[in-house]
């Protein structure tokens, strides 16, 4: 599989990565209710994408560990960052006045799932979900 | 892509047909409680069985489509929520208080027929 | 202004990767088919008659296929059919092009998937190789009538490669079967672990023994929310008289599980929470929320009941006869 790169400017954006992830997660054999949940974690942090950086990118990898495959999804900006991200990862918080805890969900949503952030550069995060062993 | 809701009854039903766009359901909550309004529906039925995902923005319209349907005098009931989406949802914290959830159309009808009865009995003073 | 890199060193996998087939495995399959520069060497040579019969015999090749009624289902309409023999072409024409590497197999392999993907029957795509061995043999043989063993060499070295892409074929509809046989596995064995069980009409038993850990929390949640929609269940009894211990994680656990049951229109009842349970519960602050939580099963059930409108009452005593019958 080849890489797989979505520009997230819009909701339309936000609409192509989740259907995208779920596209290339069933070719590489992940079940059925398991794309739910990465459609859903996609979608979130795709959201906050656009909400807080304006624009981004999504970038899909097929990966394999101890024989197992999986998704690797990163999702890049270069939005303002976010300065305590112990806090933002802590369930029940969240910067704007929404509902939902798009980034603790989407973690919980997903196996692996990593954040890095630098105010004032951006936000990357990383996460995989892997098929049922 | 807009989402058709039909009348019956009493009551609205409305029947998301898949992946939807965040302005189709921004339109589909205009549309809705402009239809309450004009038919003086008691209740609306919001199908989301073909929905795709169920993520913060789709909760929160939700959530405001009941709100400024209860303030017209009407109940919202949201039914064929799936398993994957429910179990999603719960991990994203959108728990959809406030709202009534069927399991599907039959269900949710059921539910604002109930809730219309328990309003009338208690409005007669039982 | 690069961000650090994240924790994820894993370089993206092709297909090849994915399913261990190598560069020694690659060679490995060669040496068995005894496929080597020489055979390479013919086949390049080939190419420019390969470019001459390619169309004619793709063709001849689709008149075959479209008179088995069942193939002409994957050709729906002519703008399909006109973009597939064009692909079948090029895939035809790669098989002189010399450089079997990889990247070949690669190539090859992401074929076969496609393939796999849309359902085509493994038996149908490879009597195709049958079909095009057959046909080309006639093109090979009149480059040069008067030598016939190099004519044979020629469509030996062809025929070594369509094997080789057959093996490649045949993994990627093996991994495919492999890879659905697991996940049906899996589904059997989560079932049989955590059943739900239905006691009536609407409504549900589920009752949980051992520890419960963030999986099988999970694996209790996603089985009790398909038994929700199968049974079309008004509600749920979860008895945790079994569970040894109820610390904040699993009470959070079922918090969720009860929160995505009610989005599915069920009401859930928690019952067997011992006193030792209630204690801890107290003490470490932990709060079920606006669950209807009860002492034991039987309280559990008669409270399901209550809920759904039913009252069980004893109208007969035991049939004695009955009894006798077994002693």
């Amino acid at each position: 599989m080849d890489v797989e790169l979505i520009v997230v400017e819009s909701d339309a954006g936000v609409m192509n990565a989740r259907q995208k992830g779920r596209q290339l997660a069933m070719t590489i054999g992940i079940s059925g209710s398991d794309l739910t949940l990465l459609a859903t974690a996609i979608s979130e942090i795709a959201r906050n994408i656009v909400q807080y950086a304006g624009q981004g990118e999504i970038e899909f990898r097929s990966i394999v560990r101890g024989g197992r495959r999986g998704l690797l999804i990163i999702a890049r900006d270069h939005g303002p960052g976010i300065p305590d991200i112990a806090q933002a990862m802590q369930d029940g918080f969240s910067t704007s006045r929404g509902m939902g805890l798009g980034l603790p969900g989407a973690r919980r949503l997903m196996d692996d799932f990593e954040i890095v952030s630098e105010v004032g550069a951006g936000t990357t995060v990383s996460m995989v979900k892997w098929e049922r062993s | 892509m807009e989402v058709p809701i039909l009348k019956q009854g009493d009551f609205l039903i409305a029947s998301i047909l898949g992946a939807l766009t965040d302005t189709a359901l921004t339109r589909l909550q205009e549309n809705l409680v402009h239809a309450v309004r004009k038919h003086r529906s008691k209740g609306v039925v919001i199908d989301v069985t073909v929905l795709d995902v169920m993520d913060s923005f789709a909760a929160r319209t939700l959530r405001s489509i009941t709100v400024m349907t209860r303030l017209l005098g009407a109940k919202v009931v949201i039914v064929g929520i799936q398993p994957e989406i429910a179990f999603s949802m719960v991990q994203l914290g959108l728990r959809l208080e406030g709202t009534l959830t069927g399991l599907d159309l039959e269900d949710g009808i059921a539910l604002l027929k109930a809730a219309d009865t328990k309003d009338g009995a208690r409005n007669h003073g039982r | 202004m690069s961000l650090p890199p994240t924790h994820f060193p894993e370089k993206f996998l092709t297909l090849a990767e994915m399913m261990n087939i190598s560069e020694q495995e690659l060679e490995r399959r060669k040496q068995f088919l005894q496929f080597g520069p020489e055979d390479e060497e013919r086949l390049r040579k080939l190419a420019p008659v390969a470019e001459n019969y390619a169309e004619a015999m793709i063709e001849s090749f689709y008149e075959h296929v479209l008179s088995f009624s069942e193939l002409k289902a994957f050709f729906p309409d002519a703008a399909l059919l006109a973009r597939v023999k064009a692909r079948q072409k090029d895939y035809f024409l790669r098989l002189t092009q010399g450089n079997y590497d990889l990247d070949y197999a690669e190539q090859r392999l992401k074929i076969g998937a496609i393939h796999e993907r849309i359902d085509l029957p493994i038996k149908y795509y490879l009597s195709m190789y049958n079909f095009y061995l057959r046909e080309v043999w006639r093109y090979i043989f009149e480059i040069d009538p008067e030598h016939p063993d190099e004519s044979m060499a020629t469509f030996f070295s062809l025929m070594k490669l369509t094997f080789l892409d057959i093996s490649l074929a045949i993994d990627t509809y093996i991994d495919a079967r492999e890879r659905t046989i697991k996940a049906l596995q899996q589904e059997a064995i989560q079932e049989l672990s955590t059943p739900v069980l239905p006691f009536r009409e609407g409504m549900l038993l589920l009752p949980i023994i051992g520890q419960i850990d963030s999986q099988r929390a999970r694996q209790l949640t996603e089985h009790l929310l398909v038994a929700i929609r199968a049974y079309r269940a008004k509600v749920i009894v979860i008895d945790i008289t079994g569970v040894a211990t109820v610390d904040s994680r699993v009470a959070n656990h079922l918090v969720q599980t009860v929160d995505a049951a009610r989005l599915m229109g069920a009401k859930v009842v928690i019952s067997g929470i011992s006193p030792e349970i209630a204690l801890t519960m107290v003490t470490l602050g932990i709060d079920l929320g606006p669950v209807d939580t009860v002492g034991d099963l039987r309280t559990g059930i008669e409270h399901a009941n209550r809920l759904q409108g039913y009252r069980v009452v004893k109208i007969a005593e035991p049939d004695e006869d009955e009894h006798r019958e077994n002693a």
